[in-house]
């Protein structure tokens, strides 16, 4: 075992460090992510130790970024592109949709397609339109792709570098609003494979499930629940696509009750695809409906209005009461 | 029609090489090749019209969801289809048939490609690097200067040695100019200095709209806005478009950076199958580029250097032959297994392929006539 | 020789048919291979169609000027060789075939064997039949995959805890029954809404099942005073002073329960209290207009017949009975009449009820059925001249048009006091109440 205790944003910094070391075939890709060290210092020190052959500032294109990362695999690179805000991915959409998720397939397997494209997202940090946004439904809902999502320094560091690791693309989304916050990383051993989902909080009464940003916002609910004699267990989803179900419908069986949480808007979003699915598998043992909480379908308001739009402890618990009602 | 002083022509319509000073840095290239090489140009050019042409039937009669005609382009296509060396990486459009072909593609797998039996599916790898067709417009030059960023990465070009220095041709239309995408490997490509040719296949239409509406500048003049220099061949002469690639292929690979050839030629048939070029195209067009047919006019080049009706029969032969037999295989192809939706989707195990898959089984056994 | 239809092909992506414009070959002429034999016209174009095959035209199926769906034959072509461009049947066309065969079952002949267009896909007048042979659970038997097959292959998992629907659950919730004790029949091991309602009547059979001890002593002593000592005096003076006289009529009640369920359902009567109780208590009131003896009062002198219904409804209480009166029912509408009961059920049970509620009774009813009695042989509340007992309803065989029928019976009866009343108006006026509760429509009266 060895801890230590780091911000998400220096947990991804060294995860990147590592990967570059055991792999020369890695190569970093995005605007402002060499001398700058990415906008939010992801990458700071990278450029330094591995030069601008392993880390690479692009011109301002992210379609550009996506579409040479492409080539750069079919070459036998492993790009891990970066996406400098959510917002700007959309340029980007038609390459990573129509190429990244089907060459693979289109290929009959003769081609693998190891690109990481990271995106910071989510809200909670007060700026302005296009960067405080949550489009990790899209991508989940393109086969071919696979989507993840750490919520905490530990799993940022061991889950970029399995990313990077896997022969699939795989779009990171690292919540923006828990870059700063430290926790402890054991850099030992990840201890839990990429596409898993895992039990963050045990409890007994209602199981709350989350991802990314949302799961610190569970944990304090849950916390608050306790104190007023409520049991909550939270589950951090990690992996959007593919998902792992196994702890999220044995918690609900054993709970009963279930809210789901998520920054994103609710109308066709991961949120949704949960629900279904947590119905369907746990049928028999629900009290009540699955739950959702999420932002409004609205685009995302400026920010002084953003804490009433992202669900905080007190829209999480509003649920879990009615939960409980039923 | 579209035809400038810049226009680079080696072969005249007539079927004799024009000599001034712009086509004396090129010449030579073509005095190096040899009569069996010119010979080959020929019937590359000739037994692809025919493929082509009864590939069309083919449509007709039912056998294909559609066929892309690349009538009109064989020069284009065949000259520098023969510059590319083996070691260069080719990404193209989804109308160059003949370069497949030459690189070791079977047409038989286009063929499929239309019949709706696959997406493509050749190992490019196993084919001398011809890569799949891209039928989203214009991503394929992403991709091609993503490929020509990674060959300078591993330092496989430049090195001073042309026979195995790498570089990479990509192949668009003068509709996808406009895509955005396309741009943006401009960008990239000039930024980065890739060794790479973008071959430029101006047809003057796509579908319906004519190049007037992508552009109001000779399109060999935009690189230059990006830092890339530019030019304009006759792109129905196949010894222009032979010298000229292999020049600039030449200069890529040899550290010089990107280069940009527009060649002028003509979609002498419908765009697709599911297209009527009747309803927006004059007559009057069709028979001038009639009279500046590619295969045409290396007929008359031939016959000059002394080939003789023994030569153009066999090749005529030749196409009909392979058009027979490609007919035959085209009606016996079976189908893709049911599996095969579900493999290849990613390159590691996926519950939900296993999932999905399984599910699917077992519903088609529960039926009457299901099929596993 | 062999003789090979063309099928007009779809050839501009999803066209479904296509005006045959003009022949251009006819029976008896050769054609080769790809030679055009017709120009065809499309929603998108003018198309001219190659032939593919080499021989002789057998016949033009079609005419100039009609138009057929992708599909239809148009033209025979009688080939040299073996049909060679007839196209082997790939599983895509069987697929489309097979849809197109469960389309058409009257019509024999199977849909063309067009390879592109599909031009009829999209049609679905029946579905594919079942009756493959049903698969082993599949290897990855993870529970979305099972779950869709029903019935053998509910989530495994599951099994340990309860499988019950969500209605069901609700349904246990209202009827006081823990899920945890009711016996399963389900074919997947589900709660099924029937085991939760056997499980529910049991109940009430199986409820108090515990006995509890005798106290120490072999006599207990408790001392004759209050309520119990007030009602004993009443009983005898009741019992011994007025003949009673009993009859009993049994009833199929059904209309009833179901005019009660009715009720029930009824945003009029939300949050009100609806029983069989309140349509016998109607139904009395009724019978008594109809035979107004039995409401009256005797006094050795005179016979007080009362032209009002103050109706006592017996009450069990924790001290004792007592036999609170509802003043001048006959007046009530029923929703207000169901208030009054409640009331009136919710004040004796707080032991709340007063003197004055007790007293100026005309007519009682006795509800024995709530302690699941079939009848009884009530004592008359003193002063009254009858005294109606409702017995338990529930489902008995009944004849209904000639068969035996579960129905919903119940017994009705009544003490009365032979001083004023006989045998005939008795009788009477039980059959009346009887039949309003066999039909409650009676009431419209």
């Amino acid at each position: 075992m060895s801890i230590e205790n780091l911000s998400m944003a220096k947990a991804i910094n060294n995860g990147l460090r590592e990967a570059l070391k055991n792999d020369e075939k890695v190569l970093l890709m995005g605007e402002d992510i060499g001398p700058l060290g990415g906008v939010f210092r992801v990458t700071e020190g990278l450029h330094a130790e591995f030069g601008g052959k392993r880390v690479l500032d692009t011109p301002l294109a992210e379609s550009g970024i996506v579409g040479t990362a492409i080539g750069l695999a079919m070459r036998g690179y492993r790009p891990v592109c970066e996406i400098q805000f959510d917002g700007f991915i959309f340029p980007a959409f038609d390459q990573i949709t129509t190429q990244l998720a089907k060459l693979t397939s289109r290929h009959e397997g003769s081609l693998q397609m190891p690109v990481v494209i990271r995106v910071p997202f989510g809200g909670h940090i007060g700026a302005v339109e296009h960067h405080q946004e949550s489009p990790e439904a899209y991508f989940a809902h393109t086969p071919g792709l696979r989507v993840v999502t750490p919520s905490n320094p530990h799993d940022a560091y061991w889950m970029i570098q399995e990313a990077i690791t896997s022969n699939d693309p795989v779009l990171f989304f690292e919540p923006k609003s828990r870059y700063w916050p430290k926790g402890d990383v054991d850099t030992s051993a990840s201890g839990i494979p990429l596409h898993s989902s895992r039990v963050v909080r045990e409890g007994t009464e209602v199981t709350l499930v989350g991802y990314g940003p949302m799961v610190t916002m569970l944990l304090q609910a849950a916390e608050i629940a306790a104190e007023e004699g409520t049991s909550v267990e939270v589950i951090d989803v990690r992996s959007i696509s593919p998902i792992d179900y196994g702890p999220i419908i044995a918690s609900v069986q054993k709970t009963g009750r279930c809210v789901v949480a998520q920054e994103a808007p609710g109308f066709v979003s991961v949120g949704s695809e949960l629900a279904a699915t947590i119905t369907e598998r746990a049928f028999y043992s629900l009290e009540a409906p699955v739950l959702r909480v999420a932002g409004y379908d609205t685009p995302f308001p400026p920010a002084k209005l953003e804490s009433i739009y992202l669900p905080d402890a007190d829209r999480i618990l509003e649920a879990v009461d009615r939960a409980l009602a039923y | 029609m579209s035809y400038t002083d810049a226009t680079i022509q080696l072969l005249s319509p007539e079927g004799t090489l024009v000599e001034n000073d712009v086509t004396a840095e090129y010449l030579p290239r073509v005095t190096a090749l040899s009569d069996e090489q010119l010979r080959e140009f020929h019937r590359q050019m000739v037994v692809i019209r025919k493929i082509d042409l009864d590939a069309a039937n083919l449509q007709r009669q039912g056998q294909l969801a559609m066929w892309i005609p690349s009538l009109g382009q064989e020069a284009a296509q065949v000259g520098s289809g023969f510059a590319a060396k083996p070691q260069d990486h080719i990404f193209p459009s989804y109308r160059e048939h003949v370069v497949a072909k030459i690189r070791g593609v079977d047409p038989i797998k286009i063929i499929e490609l239309l019949r709706g039996l696959s997406h493509g599916g050749w190992d490019p790898k196993d084919h001398n690097n011809f890569h799949l067709y891209t039928l989203v417009l214009g991503s394929q030059t992403l991709h091609a200067t993503g490929y020509a960023m990674g060959i300078q990465f591993d330092e496989a070009t430049a090195t001073g040695n042309p026979d195995s220095d790498e570089a990479v041709i990509v192949y668009f239309g003068d509709g996808s100019t406009s895509q955005g995408d396309v741009s943006e490997s401009l960008v990239f490509a000039a930024s980065y200095q890739t060794p790479q040719v973008f071959f430029l296949q101006n047809n003057h239409w796509a579908i319906s709209v004519p190049v007037s509406r992508q552009s109001r500048t000779p399109l060999y003049l935009r690189p230059s806005g990006f830092g890339i220099p530019g030019v304009q061949i006759d792109g129905n002469d196949v010894l222009a478009s032979y010298a000229v690639t292999s020049d600039n292929l030449d200069k890529a690979r040899s550290g010089k950076g990107p280069q940009f050839i527009e060649a002028l030629t003509y979609r002498m048939g419908a765009h697709t199958t599911s297209d009527d070029p009747t309803k927006y195209r004059e007559n009057a067009e069709l028979d001038f580029w009639t009279r500046h047919d590619a295969i045409a006019r290396f007929e008359l080049f031939l016959r000059a250097k002394g080939e003789g009706d023994a030569f153009f029969a066999e090749v005529k032969q030749e196409g009909e032959d392979l058009a027979a037999d490609i007919r035959a295989r085209t009606i016996a192809l079976g189908v893709p297994t049911t599996e095969s939706i579900f493999t290849n989707v990613y390159s590691e195990p996926h519950p939900l392929m296993d999932e999905q898959y399984a599910w699917l089984t077992q519903y088609e056994a529960s039926l009457e006539g299901g099929q596993a | 020789m062999a003789n090979s239809d063309f099928l007009l092909p779809d050839v501009g992506e999803g066209l479904t048919e296509a005006e045959i414009v003009a022949w251009k070959v006819k029976p008896g002429d050769t054609v080769a291979m790809n030679q055009v034999l017709v120009e065809i016209e499309t929603a998108k174009s003018l198309v001219e169609l190659p032939s593919p095959f080499e021989g002789t035209v057998s016949a033009l199926l079609v005419e100039e000027g009609q138009t057929v769906e992708v599909g239809t034959a148009i033209i025979t072509v009688e080939s040299a060789g073996a049909a060679i461009a007839e196209a082997p049947k790939p599983v895509i066309i069987d697929i489309v075939g097979d849809t197109v065969d469960s389309i058409s079952k009257e019509e024999p002949e199977k849909a063309p064997a067009t390879l592109v267009g599909y031009g009829v896909v999209g049609h679905a007048n029946s579905r594919r039949r079942k009756g493959g042979v049903v698969a082993a659970a599949p290897a990855a038997a993870s529970a979305p995959v099972v779950a869709a097959v029903r019935p053998a292959s509910v989530p495994a998992a599951a099994a340990s805890t309860i499988i019950a629907k969500p209605p069901i659950r609700k349904l246990a919730k209202d009827l006081g029954v823990n899920l945890g004790e009711v016996t399963a029949t389900g074919l997947a091991g589900e709660t099924t809404r029937d085991d939760v309602i056997r499980h529910a009547k049991q109940a009430t059979v199986f409820k108090n099942l515990e006995t509890p001890e005798w106290g120490a002593e072999r006599e207990e002593i408790i001392p004759v005073k209050g309520v119990r000592k007030a009602i004993a005096t009443a009983m005898v003076s009741s019992k011994f002073t007025a003949p009673h006289v009993s009859v009993f009529v049994d009833v199929d009640a059904t209309r009833t329960m179901e005019f009660v369920k009715r009720l029930k359902n009824s945003p009029d009567f939300a949050g009100i209290r609806v029983s069989p109780l309140l349509i016998a208590a109607k139904a009395l009131i009724w019978a008594v207009r109809r035979n107004p003896m039995v409401n009256s009062t005797w006094t050795d002198k005179e016979i007080n017949v009362h032209h009002y219904v103050n109706l006592g409804i017996a009450a069990a209480t924790p001290r004792g009975l007592v036999v609170p009166n509802i003043k001048d029912a006959h007046a009530l509408s029923l929703k207000d009449l169901a208030q009054s009961l409640e009331q009136l059920t919710l004040t004796a049970r707080e032991g709340r009820t007063t003197p004055a509620d007790m007293s100026g009774g005309t007519v009682t009813i006795t509800n024995l059925g709530s302690f699941g009695m079939d009848t009884g042989t009530p004592i008359l509340n003193p002063g009254e001249v009858g005294i109606l007992v409702l017995g338990t309803i529930k489902l008995k065989p009944w004849v209904v048009d000639g068969e035996v029928r579960p129905r919903m019976v119940t017994t009705l009866g009544g003490s009365f006091d032979h001083r004023v009343v006989d045998g005939d108006v008795v009788s009477k006026f039980v059959a009346d109440v009887a039949s309003v509760m066999e039909e409650p429509a009676l009431l419209l009266d």
